[in-house]
This record gives structure tokens, C-alpha cells and sequence, in this order.
């Protein structure tokens, strides 16, 4: 088996002509952290749900696990533990019961799946609310529960569309934990989708930007922020008048330059380089600032630029 | 690791187990059903056992008559409950769930369908109960309890196979109710009131003699009214309901594969 997951120019156009996912390709090694990062209606849950035999491609090779998804789903879905954008709970059933439910339906017998119950109960810190109905539970314990069915067969691959969306930070936090301790300590193989920059960033190996059903960079936190991240050099003047006369007395081919009011920016590829330059221009001029920053690049910047950079190649078309 | 693909029917039985507990739980919902098919025997049974005065019945007793409409008509309740139970589940992302476990389709939409069939036969059991109350008198002794309570259990894992097809189709409770609308041609384009060589209308008899339900209360009244003396009512009813089931449960099982996936 070569990785754990393959996709080949997958395509998915549902009725109405819409073009959700147009042409994705990517591969995801054993044990690794994969993210898909993209705003809303970007692809990612439909991404989820062709790869997890929820829904049909229109195009494409897709295989999981070794198997490909339109041939033999059955076996895809003993691979893969899914915890959906929408919780599935069925809120007349108890938490402890929904556990034991899930646990028979994936061969254990009853007192295996008691015993997983109780575990997964603990972990998700569960233990207390496991005999209240589970339609009774927040919000929050909803999605801790929901996590905690995903688990019960401990997959190899797990799947998290929006884990975390609509979490409190203490139990974001806590979230973020468990999934890093499955990848580094258990080597499962985990596809994450989010909208936060942040939580990719923190936990991913490699991250792919899709916007528009198309992935538009693809790489590890530290090199998409290198290859698309710019760093910004900030320089604050008391007056409005001395900015304007820094600007022109800074500028060079090389980098760009920006001015709000007091404030200048230089956005450059790498900002400490060029940093002396600057300082002797304006000593030159005898300009003083009275603040200066070199900022690097935030995966949000990134996200905003090739965000941008498509609607642009998008209006051009 | 720990997993492996359940068999099927321990798939089935854990299903079932798991739609039983939600009815148990929603007590509002079943038990309306089950005071609804025993009042209409009441009615039924007030209001028209006049009719058995006339000579096309040759005495026979119109509450052994009229219990089977009243049995058919409680799946409206009882099995179509299962359709509603699957719209529940399709609304609050469940369904999605039970489809990315290994348990087949089948398993999948029967344990609905089976608790619904269960449902039904307990309401016919009780149906019984007031009918005898009432003074029924049944030809075919404990033997035809006991095989009009078989056509019940067929005929209720027909129309819950049904309901659950529909609602897999249609994905929201309006229109998954609106479905089970089929059930009133069903019930009233039959032999509902009187026998076959009463009803007047010629389009009524070629309505009747097509309606599956038909046999069905053909196969009820022969054991209810005239025992086992002629068999062949009886197997017929079997037929036409095994018949039934298997297209019902069929196309309930293709809806569930392509409830998610199509689109
Ligand atoms: N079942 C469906 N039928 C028709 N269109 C759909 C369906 N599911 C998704 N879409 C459309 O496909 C596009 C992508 O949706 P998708 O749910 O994959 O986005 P997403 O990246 O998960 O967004 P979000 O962050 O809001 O969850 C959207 O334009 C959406 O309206
Ligand atoms: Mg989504």
C-alpha cells in the first residue's frame, strides 16, 4: 500500500451545475497530518464526503486505505473513523448507549463494546453525562460525544470535517490534544478540514489552501508563510509629513511600499536584509521613526493572498 | 486493532433493538396509535354492523367483517411510523452515521422497518383483545388468531418498508407523510365495507381486484368468519404480502444506498 490516501483530479458537480470540487489532486502519507484550509463553501466537506463513500464522484480516482472508494466502499469504511460537519446523534439514545451501539455495529461483542464505551467515555470526559440522553447534552459535549463514536473502532485514518467549530477555547484545546496524541503516539493518519489558520497551523504536517473547489497551495506551515508569505517591515512617524518624505527616500525596485497615514509598510521577501538599507536612507534624510517592526508572515496572510490572488485570476477569465 | 465487519444479523438485531428503545421512548407518538385503531373498530362496528343483516353476508358476524380494515388501517400509525423515525435520523445527521459503519444496507433499513412491523402487531393483538370484548366470534379458533397475526406482521413489514423507501426519497417529514397519502386508495379501493358482490360500481370492483390489500382482507375474513375450510384465500393473502415485502423492503434498502450519495 502506497499512503493512505490518493486522489486524482476528483471531481464532484452536483445537479444545477455546481461545480463543488474541480479537479483535486493529492497524497497523504501513513501517519500523516494532513489539513484542508479554505473559507466557507470552499469544497471541504463535500472533499470529505467523496472520500469517505458518502457521496459519488462525477470524476476521478479516489482511494483510501489502499481501496478505491467506488469499488469497494465496504472496505473503505472499515479503515476510516468520520466525524462529520453535523454531529450524528440520535438524542433519544443515552451517550453510554450511542458508544455501545456504534462498538456492536463494528463487530465487538457486548462486553468489548461496554468496556470501549467506558474508555471513550473517559477520554472524552464523558463518564459523568454517560447515562443522561445525548439529545439533552450542549453543543459541546455533543461534539466531544460525536468524536468519541468516530474512535470507537480506533481507525487507522481518521477523517475531521470542522472539529472544533463551535467549541469553547478550553475545549478547542483539549480537542487539539487528542487528535496530536492519535498522530504522534498512535501514527493514525488524519485529513482535518478547517477555516482556522490557527489550528492548522499548530497541528498540521501539511496544508493544503483549496478555495472554490480548487487547492491553490499546497505545503508544510513553514513553507507555504516562506514561498507566499512576505514579511512586512513596519515603520511608525509621529508626523504624517515625515512619513511622506520616508517613503519616497526608501523606495527601491525590490520591494513594494505602502503608506497609511504615519505609518509606512515594506512588504519583501525577507525583511532583516534590508533592514540596514533603510535605517542609512533615512539617516540620510535625518528622518527618525518612532516605531519599527519586521513582522513576519502569518499563515493569514498567506490565506488572504492566494485567496485574493484567485478572485483576481477569476475576474481576468 | 479491534474491528471487523458485523454480521448481519447481529447488524439487524442491534438496529432493531436501537428503534424499539426510540419508540419506547416517545411514548406521545405511539400511543395515540395504538387508542386511534381501536376507536375506529368501535366506529366501524356501531355505525355499520347494520349492513350484516343482509343476505350477501349469510350471517356471519360484521365485527369478524370489519376487524381486518380496522388491523390494515393501524399500519398507517404503527409501521408508518418508521418512515417518520428515518426522517428523524436523516434530520439530525444519524443516518450519515449508521452509512459509514460496515453493517449493510439491509440491516440498516430494516432495524426501522422491523420495529414498526412489531409495533403493528402488538396493536393488532389488541385490536383483537377489544374485538373479542366486543362479542367476536373467530371460525378459526386460536389457530386464526395466530394467522391473522402473521398477515398483520407481513403487512407490516410491507408498509414500513414502504414509508421508509418514501422517506429516504424524499429526505423531510412533509413529504415523507404525504407518501403514506397511498395508504387511503389502499384501504377504501378494496372490499373495506362490504364483500366483493356488493360493491355496486364497476370501476370500484376492477380497483378492488388489482388492490393487494384486497387479498389481504380476503385472507383475514375467510380465517376470522369461515375457519380453514377453504385454504386458498388464505395462501393467496401470503403470496400477495410475501410479494409485497419483498418489493417494499427492496426498494426501502436501494433508497438508503442512494440517500446520501446521489445528487
Ligand atoms: N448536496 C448538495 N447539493 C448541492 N450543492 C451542494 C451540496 N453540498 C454542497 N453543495 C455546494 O457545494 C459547494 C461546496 O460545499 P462544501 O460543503 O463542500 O463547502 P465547505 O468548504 O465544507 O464549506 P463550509 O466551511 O461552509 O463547511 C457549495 O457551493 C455548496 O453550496
Ligand atoms: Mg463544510
Amino acid at each position: 500500500m502506497n499512503g493512505a490516501i490518493h486522489v486524482e483530479n476528483a471531481v464532484k458537480t452536483f445537479k444545477g451545475d455546481i461545480k463543488a470540487v474541480r479537479g483535486v489532486s493529492f497524497d497523504i502519507a501513513e501517519g500523516e497530518f494532513f489539513a484542508f484550509l479554505g473559507p466557507n463553501g470552499a469544497g471541504k466537506s463535500t472533499t470529505v464526503q467523496l472520500l469517505t463513500t458518502l457521496l459519488k464522484p462525477t470524476s476521478g480516482k479516489l482511494e483510501v486505505a489502499g481501496y478505491d472508494v467506488s469499488k469497494d466502499p465496504e472496505k473503505v469504511r472499515l479503515s476510516i473513523g468520520v466525524a462529520l460537519q453535523e454531529t450524528g446523534i440520535d438524542p433519544d439514545l443515552k451517550g453510554r448507549e450511542l458508544l455501545e451501539f456504534q462498538a456492536r455495529l463494528f463487530g465487538f461483542t457486548k462486553k468489548e463494546a461496554k468496556k470501549r464505551a467506558d474508555e471513550l467515555l473517559e477520554l472524552v470526559g464523558l463518564t459523568e453525562d454517560a447515562d443522561r440522553l445525548s439529545g439533552k447534552y450542549s453543543g459541546g459535549m455533543r461534539r466531544r460525544l460525536d468524536l468519541a463514536m468516530t474512535l470507537v473502532h480506533q481507525p487507522k485514518i481518521l477523517f475531521l470535517d470542522e472539529p472544533t467549530t463551535g467549541l469553547d477555547p478550553a475545549n478547542r484545546k483539549a480537542i487539539w490534544r487528542e487528535i496530536k496524541r492519535l498522530n504522534k503516539e498512535e501514527g493514525t493518519t488524519i485529513f482535518l478540514t478547517t477555516q482556522y489558520l490557527e489550528e492548522a497551523d499548530q497541528l498540521a504536517d501539511r496544508i493544503s489552501i483549496i478555495n472554490k473547489g480548487q487547492i491553490v497551495a499546497t505545503g508544510t506551515p513553514a513553507e507555504l508563510k516562506r514561498t507566499l508569505g512576505l514579511d512586512a517591515v513596519v515603520l511608525q512617524f509621529d508626523e504624517e509629513e515625515d512619513a511622506v518624505k520616508a517613503q519616497q527616500a526608501v523606495a527601491s525596485p525590490d520591494y513594494q511600499t505602502e503608506r497609511v497615514k504615519n505609518d509606512i509598510t515594506i512588504l519583501t521577501e525577507n525583511g532583516t536584509s534590508i533592514l540596514a538599507d533603510v535605517i542609512r536612507k533615512l539617516d540620510e534624510q535625518n528622518l527618525h521613526p518612532a516605531q519599527l517592526n519586521v513582522k513576519p508572515p502569518s499563515l493569514d496572510d498567506v490565506f488572504i493572498q492566494v485567496t485574493n490572488e484567485q478572485k483576481e485570476g477569476d475576474s481576468i477569465e | 486493532m479491534n474491528k471487523q465487519q458485523g454480521n448481519f444479523f447481529s447488524d439487524t438485531l442491534v438496529m432493531t433493538k436501537r428503534s424499539i428503545v426510540t419508540i419506547l421512548r416517545n411514548p406521545l407518538i405511539f400511543i395515540p396509535n395504538l387508542a386511534i385503531s381501536m376507536f375506529f373498530l368501535f366506529v366501524y362496528e356501531a355505525g355499520l354492523s347494520g349492513i350484516a343483516n343482509l343476505p350477501a353476508f349469510e350471517g356471519a358476524n360484521y365485527l369478524a367483517f370489519i376487524l381486518p380494515v380496522s388491523i390494515v388501517s393501524a399500519a398507517i400509525g404503527g409501521a408508518g411510523g418508521a418512515g417518520q423515525a428515518l426522517v428523524k435520523d436523516l434530520d439530525n445527521g444519524f443516518f450519515s452515521r449508521l452509512l459509514l459503519t460496515p453493517s449493510s444496507r439491509l440491516a440498516i433499513v430494516l432495524g426501522p422497518i422491523i420495529a414498526g412491523m412489531l409495533q403493528l402487531v402488538i396493536q393488532a393483538g389488541l385490536i383483537i383483545c377489544v374485538g373479542f370484548f366486543l362479542g367476536l366470534e373467530v371460525a378459526g379458533g386460536a389457530w386464526g388468531v395466530v394467522v391473522v397475526l402473521l398477515l398483520t406482521l407481513g403487512w407490516g413489514l410491507a408498509f414500513a418498508g414502504y414509508s421508509v423507501g418514501v422517506a429516504l426519497r424524499a429526505k423531510n417529514a412533509q413529504s415523507a407523510q404525504a407518501g403514506t397519502f397511498i395508504f387511503f386508495p389502499l384501504i377504501f379501493l378494496s372490499t373495506t365495507f362490504v364483500p366483493y358482490e356488493l360493491i355496486d360500481a364497476a370501476w370500484l370492483k376492477v380497483a378492488a381486484t388489482i388492490n393487494p390489500v384486497t387479498y389481504l382482507f380476503e385472507a383475514m375474513r375467510t380465517v376470522l368468519i369461515d375457519g380453514f375450510t377453504d385454504t386458498w384465500p388464505i395462501v393467496l393473502g401470503f403470496i400477495v404480502i410475501a410479494v409485497l415485502c419483498a418489493i417494499t423492503i427492496t426498494f426501502s434498502a436501494v433508497s438508503a444506498k442512494k440517500a446520501v450519495s446521489t445528487d
